[in-house]
């Protein structure tokens, strides 16, 4: 996740990154209890702390900006919308709290999240992927195959919501959410069974 | 999964759905999705309502406290996630117009939502979302299809798409492009 500079931040820059942050969280507070992971759930606390920050700095901003009655019902408004991103992160802190429930209280819950509609999976990179050494951005993993790596395990280190500029390494262990056939589908290019596809007549697209 | 499983599968599902159908409602100023969105949040505070109590009354059975306490927990925090996508279409119901910038932000996070209608000749008319694995092949999730006058919310593997259709839809930003194209008729689907 990008370190942002919150004294710079826009209000426009602030909401976005609530709004990201706050459904990250949500898919990393269930991959903690799916996988048990103790580490995801400790990240999902850091992200809650960073969300009280951003929170705190988008209602400064906010009233600066206010100029007239108009613009201040506007903008308490938009105040209202990263009030629900930050309620949102407090509910995946509330979720990934269950981690301190007796574990073998939690295996239904692992059951449970297996039969959503919206799937938290994982998968190990082979050496084989052509995946292996490019950016995640420029293979465009969520728009080729549906599936967001929400975060990745390589070694010992995870790398939390990985940013597009990230390259893939052989043995990484991807966590990734979406549907079953996506799954399918990104396991046969990360295991190698199949090349990434490559588009010739792809062209930059406009911003 | 046994009924209690079922139930909060369904709160949960529910609750993705109504953010996405928030934000929606948000970036196209649409006050008919933000009404669907309070009147699912009413289903769900029934739902988790009735999930609580199963939990209590399957505990005091069993007399295993420790899953109900599980359930329970689970059940609140995701309530609480639908009550934030109500809090987010309160605004667009009470607000004429959303503040310009709430639509900027929604449209350059890591997730968007897009809108597009299906055109003639498009690939994606007469097939239902399963069938063509729209989300996989697409990168975008159909969060809504709006019929005539009708919307159909979260519709399901087997919802069929037909022409006329305005289909909107969640995903990254770079996959909007080719998911518009899709309905448009300009692009093909892969054959799987």
């Amino acid at each position: 996740m990008d370190k942002y500079d919150l004294a710079h931040a826009t209000v426009r820059e602030i909401l976005t990154e609530m709004k990201d942050i706050s459904e990250i969280m949500v898919d990393l507070a269930y991959a903690s209890i799916m996988f048990d992971s103790e580490e995801i759930a400790e990240e999902v606390q850091n992200l809650e702390e960073d969300m009280e920050e951003l929170s705190k700095s988008i209602r400064t901003k906010a009233m600066l900006s206010a100029r007239t009655h108009k613009d201040a019902a506007k903008l308490s408004s938009l105040l209202e919308v990263a009030a629900a991103s930050r309620r949102i992160s407090n509910a995946a802190g509330d979720i990934v709290k269950l981690m301190e429930c007796e574990v073998d209280k939690r295996p239904f819950l692992t059951f449970i999240l297996r039969e959503a509609e919206e799937k938290i999976k994982r998968l190990v990179l082979a050496d084989a992927s052509d995946m292996v050494g490019r950016q995640i951005g420029d293979l465009g993993v969520e728009s080729e195959t549906g599936m967001r790596i929400i975060a990745i395990k390589r070694g010992k280190r995870w790398i939390y919501d990985p940013e597009e500029e990230n390259k893939l390494k052989a043995g990484d262990t991807l966590i990734v959410r979406g549907t079953d056939d996506g799954f399918d589908v990104l396991r046969s290019f990360a295991n190698g069974e199949e090349k990434w596809p490559v588009y010739p007549d792809e062209e930059e697209e406009e911003d | 999964m046994d009924q209690l499983d079922e139930m909060l599968l369904e709160l949960k599902d529910s609750s993705e759905l109504m953010i996405d159908l928030a934000y929606s409602s948000l970036l196209y100023n649409n006050k008919e999705i933000a009404e669907e969105v309070i009147l699912m949040e009413e289903m769900l505070d029934e739902l988790a309502n009735d999930i609580q109590r199963q939990a209590i009354a399957r505990a005091m059975q069993d007399r295993d406290e420790g899953k109900a306490f599980t359930v329970i927990k689970l059940a609140a925090a995701v309530e609480e996630i639908s009550d934030a996508a109500m809090q987010i279409a309160m605004v667009t119901i009470h607000d004429d117009e959303p503040h310009p910038v709430i639509r900027l932000s929604i449209k350059d996070a890591d997730t968007t939502i897009t809108l597009a209608e299906i055109k003639p000749g498009s690939d994606l008319i007469g097939k239902s979302l399963g069938k063509m694995r729209l989300a996989s092949q697409s990168g975008m999730w159909v969060v809504a299809v709006k019929r005539d006058r009708k919307y159909l919310y979260g519709p399901e593997k087997n919802a069929v798409l037909e022409l006329g259709d305005v289909v909107i839809s969640r995903g990254p930003p770079d996959a909007e492009k080719y998911f518009q194209d899709l309905c448009s008729g300009e692009e093909r689907l892969e054959e799987p």
